[in-house]
């Protein structure tokens, strides 16, 4: 890792947390790794935006301070959404990102919890949440006001231990603890609706006794207003955020198409990403 | 044994309120002691194993000192990845309990009895395995589990069949053998570990043969092991385990490339149980009744 006291890298006129400055660092790294999850990471990319710049509470030179605020990537396929988050901090730089996947690299595929930064090991799916509802049960006995998101997929949803998981968090009365899912309707070999129908997610979780709201999971004020609203509604209930996002927002040739879940860039889709995003200075 | 398990946890509780108690709705009469003096870290986790091992390691994250019960046949067995990725990966303090291993729930049939459980655990980087055979070594290991301030998996079988050392145990120093009788060096010894360090005690009598308990399988000292080997003419391992992945395969993974010598592994044959009944019936089906032992190593003890 870098020292807290590495420099944030220079944005120039855009402000820390930008989507389409993240979707690039996302596509750096999945350039230089000649790896796969890029529309898994870009349909999380404003929500994440939205929580690091408005809602966690860390201090920006310690990924390990005991009064922070948990955000738990279950879906750890994400994991470079993350990376790009961790870069706008200054907890990466482009060293990280230009050796990504290279023989040695620290920086894996999916989240790794020995990195700082990164509060759990998940990838295999239905994981990280469990251990969500267990930092806010130990943060709720410790009586502080610290807070707990969990990011889970859609697809994750599949798994047993998430609904486990949601019956201790309603009976144990954990408002300090705030489900969000991806709900980008794809899983790695199709959409949800054809793989395991969800139905009515916000039924769901509201029956399992959450405070729940659905958000455009692009809209950043909306995201943000949404996530103020459950964290003041709901006394005692545990909060769930549907956000309806789609897989590879941001770049048209990727949206809703789930070959980009498991695609390589090349060259020539690497450019046309960039240029999709329309950074400034980007080539037209 | 309970009684001791019992005592222990409510002690280190009472201690340290950080210890907390989670258990997958299991363990009815044996936390009422727990239940009455500690009630507040007392969790029902509900019958949902596998969120129960991942809420340990949140709670592990946050400062707290999770002891995480259930039977070996859940815990460790049903939430082996979850004791894999959220707890050893990161070296967290979480003492997983184990109860019922081997085949304590002789009548239940194959879903309660866990034949398995040293060998899934025996291989997770840093996760510690201990086995105590009696009350003592399980004040022992507890004291050792709260102390040691890592993942650690605790095996409890069969409880009942008395004491095999006549004095508590100071400190458990991980991975010793503990020598139970002193026989013969011109004989084979005894490595027994759990339920069979009992047996183990029984037939050596009649050959004076020399008997160490295991109540740490991982890790397991080299040195130790070879004294043992050195000190006798071969090694019989007993356990209430499968002869495959046991404390019988890591003993001879030490013997093989330290010391070489014969061992006789003494254990469950790669089968599960076909039949039920009481526990010494079970015994009987898997060849680990004390009769059969005793002719199995009184048939080694000949071939040397």
């Amino acid at each position: 890792m870098t020292s807290p006291e590495t420099p944030a890298i220079d944005m120039g006129s855009l402000r820390r947390f930008e989507p389409a400055r993240m979707r690039q660092t996302v596509l750096e790294m999945a350039y230089a790794g000649s790896t796969v999850h890029i529309a898994c990471a870009f349909s999380i990319i404003e929500l994440l935006t939205v929580l690091y710049r408005s809602h966690l509470r860390y201090p920006s030179n310690d990924p390990h301070a005991e009064n922070r605020d948990y955000l738990v990537l279950s879906k750890g396929h994400g994991v470079m959404a993350q990376y790009a988050c961790m870069r706008e901090l200054g907890w990466l730089n482009d060293s990280h990102i230009q050796n990504y996947f290279k023989d040695g690299s620290e920086l894996k595929g999916l989240s790794d919890s020995r990195i700082a930064g990164l509060e759990v090991t998940s990838g295999s799916l239905g994981h990280g949440f469990s251990v969500g509802v267990g930092i806010a049960m130990g943060l709720q006995r410790k009586g502080t006001d610290q807070k707990v998101y969990a990011l889970v997929g859609d697809g994750e949803l599949n798994e047993g231990p998430i609904w486990e998981g949601a019956f201790v968090a309603a009976h144990h009365r954990m408002d300090n603890l705030m489900l969000i899912v991806d709900k980008n309707g794809f899983q790695a070999m199709g959409a949800t609706d054809d793989v395991l129908a969800l139905g009515d997610l916000s039924a769901k979780f509201a029956s399992f006794g959450f405070e729940t709201l659905e958000v455009d999971g692009h809209d950043e004020a909306a995201i943000d207003a949404a996530i103020h609203q459950l964290w003041t509604k709901g006394i005692g209930k545990p909060k769930a955020l549907i956000a309806r996002t789609v897989k590879g927002k941001g770049v048209p040739f990727m949206e809703s198409d789930n070959r980009w879940h498991y695609t390589r860039l090349n060259a020539q889709t690497f450019a046309e990403a960039i240029n999709a995003l329309g950074l400034p200075g980007a080539p037209k | 044994m309970r009684g001791a398990f019992s005592n222990a946890l409510v002690r280190l509780a009472l201690a340290d309120p950080k210890v907390l108690l989670l258990t997958g709705d299991h363990g009815y009469a044996l936390f009422d002691e727990f239940r009455k003096r500690c009630p507040s870290q007392f969790i029902n986790a509900g019958i949902a194993e596998q969120n129960m091992v991942g809420m340990a390691a949140g709670l592990a994250r946050v400062g707290f000192r999770p002891f995480v019960y259930g039977l070996a046949a859940f815990v460790p067995i049903r939430t082996l990845e979850q004791i894999k990725l959220d707890i050893a990966h990161d070296d967290l303090p979480v003492v997983l309990l184990g109860d019922g291993a081997g085949f304590v729930y002789s009548h239940l049939g194959t879903s309660h009895q866990s034949t398995e459980d040293i060998a899934c655990t025996r291989v997770i980087p840093g996760l510690e395995v201990l086995s105590p055979a009696d009350r003592f070594e399980m004040t022992a290991c507890m004291d050792y589990a709260y102390a040691a301030n890592s993942s650690i998996y605790l095996r409890m079988g069969k409880s009942d069949r008395g004491d095999v050392h006549t004095n508590p145990i100071d400190t458990l120093q991980s991975g010793r053998l503990l020598k139970v009788r002193a026989g013969r060096t011109d004989r084979p010894g005894l490595i027994a570990t759990g339920s069979m360090v009992r047996t183990a005690v029984d037939i050596a009598q009649e050959q004076n043969l020399t008997v160490w308990s295991a109540p740490t399988i991982k890790p397991l000292l080299i040195d130790d092991v070879c004294a043992a080997a050195r000190a006798s003419t071969g090694l019989v391992t007993l356990e209430e385990h499968s002869v495959l992945g046991g404390l019988g395969s890591a003993i001879t993974e030490i013997t093989s490339e330290h010391h070489p010598t014969r061992v006789l592994r003494i254990g469950v044959p790669d089968q599960l149980s076909k039949y039920c009944g009481t526990y010494d019936y079970l015994l009987n089906e898997h060849r680990l009744d004390s009769t059969t032992v005793a002719r199995r190593v009184d048939e080694f003890v000949a071939s040397i």
